[in-house]
């Protein structure tokens, strides 16, 4: 007989993908993340919650090193990718972000092409040897974000002449075309309606099976919808990091209730 | 856990509103046992019938409440306690509201009883009933103060209305045994033992509600319970 309880797919036992320990990030003086120790388990959605100015997106951008690209910020503490120092001198930032894909607030497709917005990365990573192998690579990765059926008509035009909804789903294509490990979304649908919303909270389902994504939310129904882990940031500390079903339902601190429940001063 | 006031103050005044509701169905829940068990002392038919109106207007507090709670929920979302709130006010309304029925059962052989011959037997009903009473008005009051300790105590007391249920149950079989024409009586008696002792499991459940809301947790399902009544007496 079928086992009729919830699915909780949290139980299954993932590896680490991304292991931090003690990070820290400032901006000039100001200390913006503070001691975070935070595992993110492959295969697994986890999404980092907490009020504005808490520093979840600040720290998300460690992962792929993008704070690297502001001057005055500095990470300190240890990230590593399957054990391998990202911060290490040897680390390349952009064969990282190859493999840690970055998805971003508002869609923000290259002037180009949809076939060509997907088709950037592998061509400069030397991912494919023919226009044959390149074009088997942009339909599985449209497909793989749900877009295919849309555009499959009108690949060579535009990509920022698609709907809002479909210029992310191709930014989350694009994002995927360099076979990546990690997807980060920063508040990936904060510019979408509730349909084209839904629409990219089930294709982050569908991408949890193949790779370990960490979302930023400020929905908190949307982090309860879509990850199995949830962390909750205030004030640069990472208060609460658990189960999505635990943090939502029942959580630990007072602190984490009173932010989900609405009561945050 | 303590909480403040949420930001969206409408928040709060619909979960006061929602607790005050089942603070409302509650006292009327006791005021049904009460003058049930009044009608069957004082074998007074006028506040049977009391009784019996009273439950319309608990099952209509019944649907308020629910009204409410599905409002709130579709409107607000709750997480955590808010959300805990709200699914064991639904619980605790369907509990009253059974509560409500078994009184007003209470009333209906009330009625009944008053046009038989007085019995002694009666006056150990109304004792039980009292204790039924006591524990009931102890599980609302533990749930306006949110007391784990208290609803957890009367959780574990239920035990003792299983047995004075079963001590009762013995005495009303011993009567029907000596004298056959009690037999008429003795089964109303015997109805309305088991209703008093369905009101205190309810009761217990009002308990678990109460300890949901704040640990988050189930009670469990260890509760001790009174022996199994035994028929022998009948052999």
């Amino acid at each position: 007989m079928n086992n009729l309880t919830l699915k909780d797919p949290e139980l299954e036992y993932r590896d680490n993908k991304i292991s931090a320990r003690g990070v820290n990030v400032s901006y000039g003086e100001t200390l913006a993340i503070k001691n975070v120790d935070v595992d993110i388990p492959d295969k697994t959605v986890t999404a980092f919650i907490g009020p504005s100015g808490c520093g979840k997106s600040t720290f998300l951008r460690c992962f792929n090193r993008m704070n690297d690209t502001i001057d005055i910020c500095r990470v300190s503490g240890d990230i590593r990718l399957e054990d391998q120092n990202i911060y290490d001198r040897q680390i390349d930032p952009v064969q990282l972000r190859a493999r840690v894909g970055m998805v971003f607030q508002k869609p923000n497709p290259f002037p180009k092409s949809v076939y060509d917005n997907v088709a950037y990365g592998p061509r400069i990573h030397g991912l494919v040897n023919n226009k044959a192998e390149l074009d088997d690579v942009v339909e599985a990765c449209l497909k793989r974000a749900a877009l295919w059926r849309e555009v499959k008509d009108r690949l060579h035009e535009p990509g920022t002449g698609l709907s809002g909804g479909q210029q992310q789903r191709l930014c989350i294509a694009r994002a995927v075309a360099t076979a990546p490990e990690v997807l980060l979304m920063d508040e990936p649908c904060s510019a979408l309606d509730p349909i084209a919303t839904a629409q990219v909270e089930e294709l982050i389902d569908e991408l949890r099976l193949n790779y370990a994504v960490v979302i930023v939310t400020h929905s908190m129904q949307q982090a309860a919808r879509v990850s199995q882990r949830t962390a909750f940031f205030h004030l640069g500390s990472l208060v609460e990091h658990g189960h999505t079903t635990k943090i939502f339902t029942n959580p630990d601190d007072q602190r984490t209730q009173d932010y989900i429940t609405g009561r945050f001063g | 856990m303590d909480t403040g006031p949420h930001i969206v103050s409408a928040f709060d005044n619909d979960l006061i509103a929602i607790q005050a509701k089942i603070s409302e169905m509650g006292g009327l829940a006791e005021e049904m046992l009460s003058r049930a068990l009044e009608a069957i002392k004082t074998r007074d038919v006028a506040r049977a019938e009391d009784v019996i109106r009273m439950d319309d207007q608990l099952d209509a507090l019944e649907h308020e409440l629910e009204d409410m709670a599905q409002t709130t929920i579709a409107l607000r979302q709750p997480m955590a306690q808010d959300l805990r709130v709200l699914l064991a006010a639904l619980k605790i309304a369907t509990t009253l509201e059974r509560i409500g029925d078994l009184s007003e059962n209470i009333a209906r052989r009330a009625m009944f009883l008053a046009g038989q011959k007085r019995v002694r037997l009666s006056s150990s009903i109304v004792r039980m009933g009292r204790l039924t009473a006591s524990h009931l008005s102890e599980v609302l009051d533990a749930y306006v103060t949110r007391s784990t300790e208290n609803a957890r105590s009367i959780w574990l007391r239920d035990v003792e209305i299983d047995d004075a249920y079963n001590a009762l149950f013995r005495e009303v079989v011993t009567y029907m045994m000596e004298d056959s024409r009690m037999i008429g009586l003795g089964s109303q008696l015997l109805f309305v033992a088991k209703n008093l002792e369905r009101i205190g499991d309810h009761t217990t459940h009002i308990a678990e509600s109460v300890y949901f809301i704040v640990e988050g947790q189930h009670l469990g399902d260890d509760r001790p319970k009174g022996e199994p009544l035994s028929l022998e007496i009948l052999e």
